[in-house]
């Protein structure tokens, strides 16, 4: 797909943007089978019609911007969060011929993209200028911007097994073995620095309910509070497909054709971080803070210090 | 590889980033059209559990923020020199690799100095304080 | 403890008080055998240092308007008294001081002695205007900052019908919000430090994680409590002052709804403190339906208190869990009384009705299946490592913090203390049942929360036991005042109609005299002080609640902790605002 191909931009974006659509009704439907109770189930078959119910509601909520925040940055702000995760999918390989681009640096297009949504995050928090909001936008700061350093050191050991930022060859050199082998403790860290970074329960934190009411969305209502969700299942679905992608062998797999491939295994890797959220309290802000620094960081250092020595030693051989 | 991506064009980026904003705009734009219009005495009232606000909302914050931002910029631009270092791995060999550990080695007594200076375990100082006081 | 102390539970001794402190004092008999003093305005300082060793907790304080009495013989004439009552745990033993006021009279506060009578006085001011000198911060604690009068006085009016329409005009919304407003100088609270500048933040009235209506106001520096100041009142409904209004049957439903998860455990200690004025005894079985219920609904509580304290600090599944069985658990309650949570269903001298036919299926069923669930629930939360860290360490208090602070209930057995109502002074037939009382050491969330959940399985061993030998016999007494009155005999002669008609339609005339009560309910103590004064309603009614005091420490454990740990403070005090503000 070299050319700018209108069709397939159109395929993308309806995909990730209906998908995620469809995400919000199907984790509150996941949850309740876990949790011995049903979730939406009135509108249409098995209440999947709860989505369009939803996307009418806040449609036609007041578009209110209050007359206390920074009006412009109050309106920006959701709308960075939703672009750049919708960015990153412009480098996700869906098939070994589906791709928008495959650039030389894709895994730091990536990561370039996932920090974008930091600001928005944050600056959503200040904008508003409300406390809760306010506490909630530092906590993403300093939450996100922490994780951030893990999240980039983690996939090294990725990009030094394949010799590639380019996505396509990444998944291209994991023909003779997936990387979530020999990169388990990468794996690990960039699980838990992309949930931080997605700020989904349990490190939501910058939104916490139960201490900041609504943390950093506070005072979003309507198509506004939408982006940001729609950011965050957005976010959900990248952060499943680059897991997929960099440690489960993309669309590699027998029998069925790689567009499946890829889609199974994402699917799998949504209903994880959907089953995660079910089971696991959130910890303290600043316990948040010390396990990244204290325990992530020096396991990435570790990862990257063995793999080295591991992949050369391997090389010689 | 490298180059057959160099080959290609970035024009589908541009598109795609064009489709992006095309939507946003659209989905606010319709929200704003469609969007019911209330004011009541309470609408421009900041939530603040529901009760009049005290105070600002524009304080001075505390250090410790500041400090993980400070982190942050040491602890990423050093992240940068090795992924210069992971693309270029095999290429390098075992001197690279030996660099790459030294700089690392570096990084680690720059983390465990910060760990041991207390600057990495905020909010537990606070735990003990009533203890002390009592 | 001596077999003769136990057995001796509410003994005439002075409990080691020399005598001669009372020489200038009163006696006063009371229908309860709660050693019962009036003294005199200055004796009550010097009076109350000297028995604060030997009662370490200030159980309650409140005001009684004795204006209208005209049955009070045997003590001295007075507008107002004050009652301080007392609890001693050692001896397991309780004492009530009383000093009567004439207006413009005012009392010494006792803040200085027991911190817990800060809000107890401030109640006391609020509801009777009773001055307290010396009380560091004396203003409204449960009616709103504007009210005109003071709630509790005869001369208030009880019923709508007494006043004028309410309506709220915009001008007295304004003026009520701005009321509210949070001024820290109030408080004794400082804008900045040298380090940095404090941000005020309302948590509370309208916030998730205050199960309820409450509201802390907090002084922040950064995410680090520096102080707080919890706010009540938000739910106050007048409880009391309806007791005045109501018939002694009539007020039952109103008590369920004092601890509205408590369900028919708020009846216990109102009917047994009704009981005790009228002198009914109550049939075994009774006894033991009242028992049954009581600790169904104890194990009601505690679900809820275990799946919103996981939920508070951010797990999502546990109170889903929870609920359904307290689901199941309200599918016996509803086959037995009709109601779910707010059965109102024990009466005087009884309860409503006897057990329906093949109860005891039901509740097998269920204690049968919920200690496996709770070894689930166990490992699903109370074993999580996030969990654990969240909350051991966390809002620590210790034994003697948690008595100068009033503290009772699960909430002071987590500092170590073995001391159990239903133990230690059994009442209502608790002393024909085996079962343990839980404790722990640490005193904070984590082991408050480990004590509760170790007594809903204690409650689940004395259910079983009530369902094995469910005594035979009435279930409700033949007393005269028993209401409703047995009916079977009404229509045999004129004088148990008679009898029957009057108790019916203008309910009981309980005889004059006071009488507090208290049982181990699901938070705490509560208890019930009751006088009449010989007519069909009560002339006081007062309620103390354990949610009460229990907040009031949350300043204390909060300080220097950070917003979530305050959440988790606040998850595992298990409190209801209803409760705290009746």
């Amino acid at each position: 797909m070299s050319e700018a191909n209108l069709p397939f931009i159109g395929a993308i974006l309806l995909t990730v943007v209906g998908g995620a659509a469809v995400l919000t009704w199907f984790e509150r439907r996941l949850l309740g089978i876990w949790q011995d109770r049903y979730g939406p189930n009135r509108l249409g078959p098995f209440g999947i019609l709860q989505v369009a119910a939803d996307m009418l509601k806040l449609l036609t909520k007041h578009d209110w911007i209050p007359p206390f925040a920074d009006r412009f940055v109050f309106v920006i702000a959701p709308t960075a969060i939703v672009i750049s995760m919708l960015m990153a999918f412009a480098v996700v390989p869906f098939g070994p011929d589906h791709y928008l681009i495959d650039m030389n640096v894709g895994l730091l297009f990536f990561l370039a993209m996932s920090s974008l949504a930091v600001y928005s995050v944050m600056l959503g928090g200040l904008a508003s200028n409300n406390k809760y909001a306010l506490l909630g936008g530092l906590r993403a700061a300093a939450q996100m911007v922490s994780y951030e350093v893990f999240m980039g050191l983690s996939l090294m050991g990725v990009v030094m097994l394949s010799g590639s930022f380019s996505l396509v060859d990444i998944v291209e050199a994991q023909q003779d073995g997936w990387y979530f082998i020999p990169q388990f403790l990468g794996l690990y860290v960039f699980i838990i620095a992309g949930i931080a970074e997605s700020h989904r329960l349990p490190f939501d934190l910058p939104e916490a309910e139960h201490e900041l009411t609504a943390g950093f969305h506070t005072e979003y209502g309507g198509m506004k509070f939408t982006m940001f969700m729609l950011g965050e299942y957005c976010g959900l679905i990248l952060l499943s497909c680059m897991i997929t992608t960099l440690f489960f062998g993309g669309w590699l797999g027998p029998f069925f054709p790689p567009l499946v491939w890829f889609a199974l295994k994402t699917f799998g890797f949504v209903c994880f971080f959907i089953l995660l959220r079910a089971a696991i309290p959130r910890p303290r802000y600043d316990q948040l803070m010390a396990l990244g620094w204290t325990v992530m960081l020096p396991i990435t250092l570790i990862n990257l210090v063995a793999t080295g020595a591991i992949a050369l030693w391997m090389n010689q051989a | 590889m490298e180059n057959l991506a160099a080959e290609q064009s970035i024009l589908p980026v541009f598109v795609f980033f064009g489709a992006i904003l095309l939507l946003v705009a659209t989905m606010l734009g319709i929200a704003s059209v469609l969007g019911e219009r209330k004011q009541t005495k309470t609408t421009d009232l900041p939530y603040e559990s529901g009760i009049i606000a005290v105070g600002s909302s524009q304080v001075r914050l505390s250090v410790d923020f500041f400090l993980i931002a400070i982190f942050f910029v040491i602890f990423d631009l050093e992240t940068v020199f090795i992924f210069a270092w992971a693309i270029a791995f095999f290429e390098l060999g075992w001197h690279g690799y030996l660099a790459v550990v030294v700089f690392i080695l570096i990084l680690t007594i720059a983390l465990i100095y910060e760990w041991k200076s207390g600057a990495l375990n905020w909010g537990v100082k606070s735990q003990t304080a009533r203890k002390e006081t009592s | 403890m001596t077999v003769d102390e136990t057995q001796n539970l509410r003994p005439d001794k002075n409990h080691g008080i020399p005598d001669s402190t009372f020489v200038a004092s009163h006696v006063q008999k009371t229908p309860d055998s709660v050693k019962t003093y009036w003294v005199a305005r200055d004796e009550l300082l010097p009076l109350l240092k000297e028995l604060k060793p030997i009662y370490p907790m200030l159980f309650d304080l409140f005001g009684i308007d004795e204006r209208h009495r005209e049955k009070a013989t045997g003590q001295p004439h007075a507008d107002f008294t004050v009652v301080y009552h007392l609890l001693s745990f050692e001896k397991s033993a309780e004492i009530r001081i009383k000093i009567s006021i004439v207006e413009p009279e005012t009392v010494p506060s006792i803040v200085s002695i027991w911190p817990a009578a800060n809000w107890y006085e401030r109640e006391a001011w609020d509801m009777f205007g009773i001055v307290f000198e010396g009380h560091p911060n004396l203003r409204r604690i449960l009616l709103p900052p504007l009210w005109e009068g003071h709630a509790l006085r005869k001369e208030h009016p009880a019923r709508a019908t007494e006043m004028e329409p309410f309506s709220m005009s915009e001008e007295l919304l304004d003026a009520e919000q701005e009321a509210l407003l949070f001024r820290p100088e109030e408080w004794g609270m400082t804008q900045e430090n040298e380090d940095s500048e404090f941000m005020f933040l309302n948590l509370g009235p309208n916030h998730p994680s205050v199960h309820g209506v409450f509201r802390i106001a907090l002084q922040l520096d950064g995410e680090e409590i520096v102080d707080a100041v919890p706010d009540i009142g938000y739910h106050h409904r007048g409880a009391e002052k309806m007791g005045e209004r109501q018939s002694w049957h009539s007020y039952i439903p109103y008590t369920d709804r004092i601890d509205y998860l408590g369900g028919v455990m708020n009846n216990l200690p109102y009917v047994m403190a009704v009981e005790t004025l009228a002198n009914i005894t109550v049939p075994d079985r009774a006894k033991v339906i009242r028992i049954m219920l009581s600790e169904l609904f104890r194990i009601s509580s505690h679900l809820v208190f275990y799946g919103t304290f996981a939920q508070d600090v951010g797990q999502m599944s546990p109170v889903f869990y929870m609920f359904a069985d307290r689901e199941r658990l309200f599918g016996i309650v509803e086959a037995i009384t009709g109601g779910r949570m707010h059965p109102a269903w024990f009466r005087i001298g009884g309860v409503a009705q006897d057990l329906p036919e093949g109860w005891d299926t039901m509740v097998r069923e269920f204690i049968d299946s919920m200690p496996a669930r709770l070894d689930h629930y166990e490992k699903m939360a109370m074993q999580n490592s996030i969990l654990k860290r969240r909350t051991i360490g966390i809002g620590e208090y210790n034994t003697s913090e948690a008595l100068e602070w009033g503290v009772t209930g699960p909430s002071l057995r987590a500092t170590g203390l073995d001391w159990d109502l239903r133990k230690k002074r059994p009442y209502g037939g608790y002393d024909q049942f085996d079962f343990e009382v839980p404790t722990a050491h640490r005193g904070d969330c984590y082991d408050r929360a480990v004590v509760r959940i170790e007594e809903i399985r204690q409650s689940l061993r004395i259910i079983r036991q009530c369902v094995d030998n469910m005594p035979a016999g009435p279930y409700k007494s033949e007393h005269k005042l028993t209401t409703p009155p047995p009916k079977d005999r009404t229509l045999q002669d004129i004088e148990t109609l008679i009898h029957h008609f009057l108790n019916v339609s203008w309910g009981p005339v309980v005889p004059a005299g006071e009488a507090s009560v208290m049982v181990e309910a699901t938070k705490g103590l509560n208890g019930y002080h009751l006088v009449s004064d010989g007519g069909t309603t009560s002339y006081r009614t007062r309620i103390r609640t354990p949610s009460f005091p229990h907040l009031q420490m949350i300043p204390l454990i909060s300080r220097g902790l950070m917003i979530p740990d305050l959440i988790a403070i606040v998850a595992s005090i298990d409190f209801v605002m209803a409760d705290v503000d009746r």
